[in-house]
């Protein structure tokens, strides 16, 4: 069986980039340890080299559990991008702090390795290992900060429900072979295409667990707990790791998993995660509402995000391809759309937090007059996260909107109507935000804003990218509509 | 220069836009924003003005811009005027030196202030000239931002509250339009989101379908205009916002919402419109909905704004009645009433921007709008009482200023339609003698009493300059408005011929 | 063999580990817990593979197996070193005392 080495070369890479890192982590000593970011962010350029002349190929390999084609690309783009801007937002923050550099550096680019491989696996045991590859050094990262108690909180929870979802998962895998005597997706998918209406209750049970695994990583309600917790006790950027890319991998195996494997019984578990959407983003936005810190009221907003995100599997239909095609691209749009202004919020989070450890909402008063170049990025990314122009927000909203408008059942319906409500429910707490940067007097004797160099370029990267995919959305419109998620199997 | 000459719409709009973005990237201690800001309104007065006489109001729809955009969804940016956007184009730009002369000595980051409100001239050139739903519906939503700082960084004490009352209120009801725009994208099978393309694609809709969305669009403009269930942010946001962002919200941004009535409610729902606004089905739908509506905010409006002690929020409130004709009109359906209705935009948008600029000197001498506090100003203000005269006899709609050759007509032509609402109606201007004549007599006349009012200075000469425009369109429309329904009045037989038949 | 008696087996495996998670509050027999859960998946993924699907020439069940063997200790492995390190902070594996955070 030969090896397409071309297909996995972004891996490759990745991989080579972690071992190097890892490696030079022991040569270097105390100051030169940072150089270990520069180090992952050459590794993830050359690995986005290697990914974007794949573009339109369509190559398998791996006796077909490994597939490139343009759905996958997509993803590993939005992957390496997040990628270069964590590791923009993340070079002080862990170079000024004592944390484990090398370490922490090496387990990001693990991470991001399972990401990739998420997008590309059509098989149940590729999918569990990239899933595993992704969440294992997350847990390390969360509690990268020892002696932190709530880094240490933020560990054990994450773990313990980590693991926890990975063995109902692993259980419903395991009925699933029983059922169908394979893992690979479109084998999984012609078998159940047997069952016909009267599926078994076991099966539809086994299913509904493999769904759970991914509803974790995606911090759907009501496997959310870890989320919020996590994320405000982690180190900010992994939080941003957690909350854009971590998320977005477990949406891309949620897509194959439910619209390849499962597309027969759609009749099942889209209703299923059209409520979980609908659970998602109310939940989500009411807690949000109440936060205080910023970096909780990002956590939970992004459970609300994975609610919006979630919509679009609540319209898919068996044997319609048009609309589980419309379906799968609004996911998609909005996944690339949202994780644009989410690392940059969390990016302004940790200007903020540098030297300062500010991070309340409160702590964001007059930013506007202290710092207004970060107030001025900060409203772009909130404006962004909750929909309005002039951020590519809007067109996030609109793509989801469209796919419901498509589908025209009368879940989407219901599903459209949260959406609004959700949407001016989260604007009431991004406004609040605003609110406090624009409008609000800071403290007296307030600590200065000093953020990074790299740090406000990879804000002003991001700024600049939310407004222009608004004027522009057709660079990602036209490619997200190009995808073919079945193509190349 | 003939690129500039061919595409006047866009220049127009690009003009305040390109002056926002200057504006906002001068130094805050450059003295320079106010004039770069000046410099681009009075461009972008020029531009729209060379529209106008470049104009045939014959030819229907003209001027037209386009510029492919999103292709995968077949939206262009498609900008072009009709006599309807024109003259709400010519209030818009017209209005605009105005604001910003007004806001001269405004000391509060001016930079910020002049940058939100070139950047709101702009997207509200884009709502009034889009051809292609989804530009108009992205201009739509991006008049919120600006607005919101407006309101929230410069207003009163209660700003918080208002500003996000404001945006929230807007944005339940653009999302609204959006689903409904969407919808009917993809039921109609249309192939992109121009005007002409959406508007074929209705004519497949069943009337249960037109209804369904005739009430979602409704929401998104009712809540500009505002009418009356979802009229309650208003008289917040007008109260709390600073002089110049009251002015262009109730001169301008209002009539966004009457724009959309006639723009999209009546062309592109035919047959639920008729049935909405006249009551010609059965059942629930035997009842004038629009017109109950559009009374009822007359009424109200002006019962409310009787009691109010405090100016501004009277004549927010007399906003809600005023629009209240305005939705009157549109919704009679017939050549008098609905160009009326048109004119009256204007007419409103001049005498209530003229009010809120009065107001606003004024609150800058005393810091405080409570009638009571006021008396006698007569005698100590001659110059300023004089213009406050004139812009409340032209609010309550006199005979030989602005505001009566609108408000007449569409009670008028309504009265042709449904005679029951036209009366009713005319209680709402009779109300509105009522209650401006009743605050003028309280302001101006009576005795001088207080420190405070005999030490109120009057009008400079600045403030002067703004007043004077206004106050002679007030005059010349009253007295010979033919020039404005010449351009009104063909386009609005445009719209009706569709929806009659 | 027939195939009941594994798939019980691993049903009651897997309950156990399951009630284990949920009532326990020692963060280490929670994490034992979980490794019972792990282990009757591996009993179903071999069962199947040795009396449903035999004709399957590439294994799939065992080798599933042996992944889900490998993974499972990689998970120990950091579960430990996270539990270990809370104790150190806190002098306490009870999961329950994890509780600076709430929503």
């Amino acid at each position: 069986m030969a090896i397409d080495f071309g297909a996995i070369a972004p891996e490759l890479v990745l991989t080579a980039t972690a071992i190097l890192v890892l490696m030079v982590d022991l040569v270097l000593t105390d100051q030169a340890k940072q150089l270990a970011n520069p180090l992952s962010a050459i590794g993830a350029l050359v690995a986005l080299g290697f990914t974007l002349p794949l573009w339109g190929d369509e190559r398998s390999t791996f006796g077909g559990s490994f597939v490139v084609n343009d759905y996958a690309v997509v993803f590993k783009v939005v992957f390496l991008v997040s990628l270069l801007a964590i590791l923009g937002i993340s070079w002080r923050y862990f170079a000024e702090s004592r944390f484990f550099q090398g370490e922490y550096y090496f387990l990001l680019l693990v991470s991001f390795l399972g990401m990739l491989i998420m997008p590309s696996a059509r098989d149940l045991l590729l999918l569990f290992i990239a899933l595993e590859t992704v969440s294992l050094p997350g847990f390390v990262m969360a509690g990268l900060r020892k002696r932190d108690l709530y880094s240490s909180e933020a560990a054990i929870k994450f773990f313990l429900i980590g693991v926890l979802s990975v063995a109902l998962m692993l259980f419903g895998i395991s009925m699933m072979y029983g059922f169908t005597g394979t893992t690979s997706l479109s084998g999984i998918a012609q078998a159940l295409g047997q069952w016909g209406a009267s599926p078994p209750p076991l099966l539809l049970a086994s299913l509904l667990l493999i769904i759970v695994g991914f509803g974790f990583k995606i911090s759907a309600v009501p496997f959310h707990f870890w989320a919020p917790d996590t994320y405000a006790g982690s180190p900010i950027p992994v939080a941003a790791m957690l909350a854009v890319a971590s998320k977005t991998a477990g949406f891309a195996g949620l897509i194959a998993v439910t619209f390849i494997a499962f597309e027969p019984f759609a009749g099942v578990w889209a209703p299923a995660l059209g409520v979980l959407a609908i659970l998602t983003m109310t939940l989500g936005n009411l807690v949000a509402m109440q936060q205080r810190d910023m970096v909780r009221l990002l956590a939970w907003s992004s459970v609300a995000q994975a609610g919006y995100m979630l919509i679009p599997f609540g319209l898919a239909v068996t044997g319609n391809a048009e609309v589980n095609e419309a379906a799968v691209q609004a996911t998609i749009f909005y996944i690339a759309a949202y994780a644009i202004p989410n690392i940059g919020a969390f990016g302004v989070v940790v200007a903020i937090n540098r030297r300062t450890g500010y991070r309340s909402i409160e702590d964001f008063a007059g930013l506007g007059g202290r710092h207004p170049f970060m107030a001025v990025a900060m409203t772009t990314f909130l404006l962004s996260l909750g929909g309005a122009p002039p951020t590519v927000g809007l067109w996030a909203k609109f793509a989801i909107v469209q796919a419901g408008a498509e589908s025209g059942t009368v879940l989407a319906y219901v599903l459209l109507f949260f959406l609004i409500v959700n949407s001016v429910i989260a604007f009431y707490y991004y406004l609040k935000v605003v609110w406090v940067m624009w409008m609000r007097e800071g403290r007296e004797g307030m600590a200065p804003v000093t953020p990074g160099v790299n740090l406000s370029l990879v804000t002003a990267a991001l700024v600049f990218g939310t407004v222009l995919l608004f004027v522009l959305p057709g660079l990602i419109a036209d490619t997200t509509v190009s995808t073919d998620l079945v193509a190349g199997l | 220069m003939e690129f500039l000459t061919d595409n006047l719409v866009t220049v127009t709009l690009l003009v305040p836009l390109v002056g926002a973005i200057v504006v906002g990237l001068l130094t805050e201690s450059d003295d320079s924003a106010r004039w770069v800001a000046l410099g681009a309104s009075v461009l972008a007065l020029v531009s729209s003005l060379w529209l106008l006489v470049g104009f045939d109001p014959a030819a229907g729809t003209q001027a037209v811009d386009s510029l492919a955009w999103i292709p995968t969804l077949g939206s262009s940016l498609t900008l072009g005027v009709d006599g309807i956007s024109l003259v709400l184009v010519l209030l818009t730009t017209f209005l605009m030196p105005l604001i910003v002369v007004a806001a001269w000595d405004h000391g509060d980051r001016i930079k910020g202030y002049l940058a939100a409100f070139l950047a709101l001239e702009a997207a509200v050139i884009g709502v009034f000239t889009a051809q292609d739903l989804l530009v108009f519906y992205v201009f739509f939503e991006f008049t919120l931002v600006p607005m919101y700082f407006i309101i929230g960084i410069w207003g009163g004490a209660n700003r918080r509250y208002a500003a996000v009352k404001f945006f929230l209120y807007t944005l339940l009801g653009g999302l609204t339009m959006l689903a409904a725009i969407l919808y009917l994208y993809t039921a109609g099978g249309a192939t992109s989101f121009a005007y002409p393309d959406l508007l074929q694609a209705a004519t497949s809709l069943s009337l249960v379908e037109q209804r369904w969305l005739f009430l979602a669009f409704f929401v998104g403009f009712a809540v500009k205009v505002p009418l009356f269930p979802v009229h309650t942010w208003l008289p917040d946001a007008h109260t709390e916002a600073p002089t110049a962002g009251s002015v262009f919200l109730a001169a301008i941004m209002l009539k966004m919402g009457g724009y959309g009535f006639i723009r999209y409610c009546l062309t592109l729902f035919p047959d639920a419109s008729r049935e909405l606004s006249l009551g010609t089905g059965s059942g629930f739908f035997a009842v004038p909905w629009m017109l109950v509506l559009a009374v009822i905010g007359i009424l109200y409006g002006a019962l409310v704004a009787l009691v109010q002690p405090d100016i501004k929020k009277l004549v927010a409130y007399s906003s809600v009645s005023h629009m209240g004709f305005v939705v009157l009109g549109i919704f009679a359906l017939n050549s008098t009433a609905t160009s009326a209705g048109v004119v009256q935009m204007v007419n409103h948008g001049l005498s209530t921007g003229a009010l809120f600029l009065l107001i606003g000197f004024l609150y800058d001498r005393r810091h405080t709008r409570e009638i009571s506090a006021f008396g006698g100003l007569a005698k100590q203000v001659p110059v300023y009482a004089g213009f406050f005269l004139l812009v409340v006899l032209s609010s309550l709609a006199l005979p030989g200023l602005n505001g009566f050759v609108g408000e007449f007509p569409v009670l008028l032509g309504t009265f042709q339609e449904v005679p029951w609402a036209a009366v009713l109606g005319s209680f709402g201007a009779v109300l509105a003698a009522l209650y401006l004549l009743w605050a003028y007599q309280r302001m101006f006349h009576g005795p001088l009493v207080g420190a405070a009012n005999e030490s109120t200075t009057d009008l400079t000469a600045r403030e002067i300059g703004v007043m004077v425009p206004l106050v002679v369109l007030i005059v010349a429309i009253g007295v010979y408005p033919q020039p404005l329904y010449d351009l009104v009045e063909p386009a609005v037989d445009t719209v009706l011929v569709g929806v009659t038949q | 063999m027939t195939l009941i008696g594994p798939l019980v087996l691993a049903a009651f495996l897997f309950c156990v580990g399951l009630y284990g998670v949920m009532a326990r509050r020692n963060a280490v027999l929670v994490l034992i817990s979980v490794e019972l859960m792990l282990n009757a998946v591996n009993i179903n993924l071999v069962a199947f593979q040795n009396l449903v699907w035999t004709g399957d020439a590439d294994a799939t069940g065992q080798v599933f197996a042996l992944f889900v063997i490998v993974v499972a200790a990689a998970e120990v492995g950091v579960g430990l070193a996270i539990v270990f390190n809370m104790f150190r902070n806190r002098a306490s594996i009870n999961i329950d005392d994890a509780d600076l955070m709430r929503w």
